[in-house]
């Protein structure tokens, strides 16, 4: 138990100490929130609403990056620089080191869904209910799995490069076409058709619908199951295969 | 009881070659050994298989009557290995603690610091800033962490200047007297020589010699008579005698290889070749040891 402890404490600290992770979690998606509540006029019809959708959109935003880039990344660092080979040789057990990685992570989101929703209390006034406040929060904190899951696909890239252009983009993609940045029902017809069956998508409506006053959809809970289901199956296959050599 | 590494009949095959091919030894409780041989000879792979990274093609590894990979196994063994390891984003005072933890009884941080000259500077240093000497020493402070009964260097001294070279050594033979098994793995004779109580020396993959350095040194540095003769003359003869081991030329030289020089010089006069300016030859260690290494010379 002492171990796992140790172990989580020390993740979460090279979490908090990772520029990346402070600049694009913390610092873009406030920014942007900013931005789009303020500076830029969405000429939304429910002012309040727009307000507490964008802040969902944001802190979305913000965790699937972490979930994708902070930990790839760091799996990839990790194995180039031959640390993940000398953990092997001790007693910690693969069990405990993956756990430990997975609730360090889970504590980082957590604390970004903490920070942004004060933000967007300050920077707007947002008011929900407590209900809504925590629904939306755990929503988030466990939406998050299936990206999770990319991250580890991320990690199993060979150079921190590759991985972090690779991961970049596929956040920025995922982003913009899943109705991160701007609503879906503002593109056109054929970006709607596909933005509804992307992981992103499915992540952010779920909290939209909390702030609503609705429950998720079942659809968006199944669809990401499938994605989860589906990057876990990947990541094992390509593990299986570079650890054949 | 007191056997702590064992291989049996060990072989590992990768795609293209074979890397180690049955090789069988045991290390006793207290043995400092090295794993002699040039590139490529398998040192590095055998450590590996020891170590639980990789797994034999056939054959079997014990260490401590266990399986490579299990717990109890692992609490036992600290390593350094070639490539140098960092968990980016930690000082390198919280990594020692972080390793520290995993281990049921971890040396005091004071007593690893003592032991592989880390400063306090070193210490607050993030791990993925440090030069490659700071890198090093983490190393084998992590290596320490766990007070390991077995301890294990691929390589120890590449990249290490004189200076932390001898340092380093100090420590291993610190470490030796309080019985803790130490296997290292090295291309230098010199350092095997100077370290070990016992050099298992390696080569393509299976071991040529086993044995105390000064075994070693008396079955690879062989005595030699040289002399100069006329190239025309056919030396077959010589070859009749049991007493020569090989004989071969180099620089216009004729050597012919004995542990009994006496008996040369003897036979030489007997057989009337003609030889001048004779001498006796002491091999180098090191030459020795290159030849022995290096394949087949070339052959009267």
């Amino acid at each position: 138990m002492k171990i796992f402890q140790m172990q989580c404490k020390y993740e979460i600290i090279r979490i908090l100490r990772n520029r990346y992770f402070v600049f694009w979690s913390l610092v873009m998606p406030i920014l942007f929130y900013y931005i789009f509540t303020n500076v830029v006029n969405t000429n939304a019809p429910d002012k309040a609403e727009w307000q507490a959708h964008y802040l969902m959109s944001m802190t979305v935003f913000s965790v699937m990056g972490s979930s994708m880039m902070t930990l790839g990344i760091r799996m990839v660092q990790e194995r180039s620089q031959g640390w993940s080979t000398f953990i092997r040789i001790t007693p910690l057990s693969d069990t405990v080191y993956f756990a430990a990685q997975m609730i360090g992570q889970s504590v980082i989101h957590l604390l970004s869904i903490i920070i942004i929703f004060i933000a967007g209390a300050l920077i707007n006034g947002v008011s929900l209910t407590a209900l809504e406040w925590t629904l939306s929060g755990l929503w988030i904190l466990l939406g998050s799995l299936p990206f999770l899951a990319i991250g580890t696909l991320v990690g199993s890239m060979k150079k921190v490069e590759t991985a972090a252009g690779v991961s970049n983009v596929i956040y920025m993609v995922l982003a913009i076409a899943g109705g991160l940045w701007m609503p879906l029902e503002i593109m056109p017809k054929v970006m709607q058709s596909i933005g509804k069956w992307l992981p992103s998508y499915n992540f952010g409506n779920g909290a939209w619908e909390i702030i609503r006053g609705n429950m998720p959809d079942w659809r968006n809970i199944l669809i990401l199951i499938a994605y989860l289901a589906l990057f876990m199956l990947l990541s094992k296959y390509i593990r299986r295969k570079q650890e054949a050599v | 009881m007191n056997k702590i590494v064992s291989l049996t009949n060990v072989t590992k095959s990768f795609q293209h070659k074979t890397a180690v091919n049955d090789v069988s030894f045991t290390i006793g409780k207290g043995e400092v050994v090295a794993i002699l041989g040039p590139n490529g000879a398998g040192k590095t792979t055998t450590i590996s298989m020891i170590l639980g990274l990789l797994k034999p093609t056939a054959g079997e590894v014990q260490l401590f009557d266990h399986q490579p990979h299990e717990k109890q196994v692992r609490e036992k063994i600290g390593t350094m290995l070639q490539e140098v390891s960092v968990m980016p984003g930690l000082k390198v005072r919280e990594i020692l603690e972080l390793i520290r933890s995993y281990y049921p009884k971890p040396l005091p941080i004071q007593q690893l610091i003592e032991l592989t000259g880390l400063t306090e500077q070193d210490m607050k240093t993030m791990a993925e800033k440090l030069s490659g000497g700071q890198k090093r020493r983490l190393s084998f402070a992590l290596a320490l962490a766990g007070n390991p009964e077995l301890i294990i260097f691929d390589e120890p001294t590449v990249g290490m200047d004189i200076t932390s070279r001898n340092r380093f050594w100090e420590t291993i033979h610190h470490l030796a007297e309080q019985g803790k098994t130490i296997i290292f793995s090295t291309h230098y004779l010199q350092e095997a020589d100077d370290a070990a109580g016992r050099i298992l020396l390696f080569k393509d993959g299976a071991i040529v010699a086993d044995g105390t350095p000064s075994q070693i040194k008396a079955r690879i540095s062989k005595q030699s008579v040289s002399f100069i003769v006329d190239p025309e003359l056919p030396l077959e003869k010589l070859f009749l005698h049991s007493e020569i081991d090989d004989i071969y030329r180099k620089n216009n030289r004729v050597y012919i290889q004995s542990s009994n020089t006496d008996r040369v010089l003897e036979l030489l006069f007997q057989e009337k070749i003609g030889a001048r300016d004779i001498q006796i030859e002491r091999g180098k260690l090191e030459e020795a040891f290159e030849q022995l290494t290096s394949g087949a010379k070339e052959a009267i």
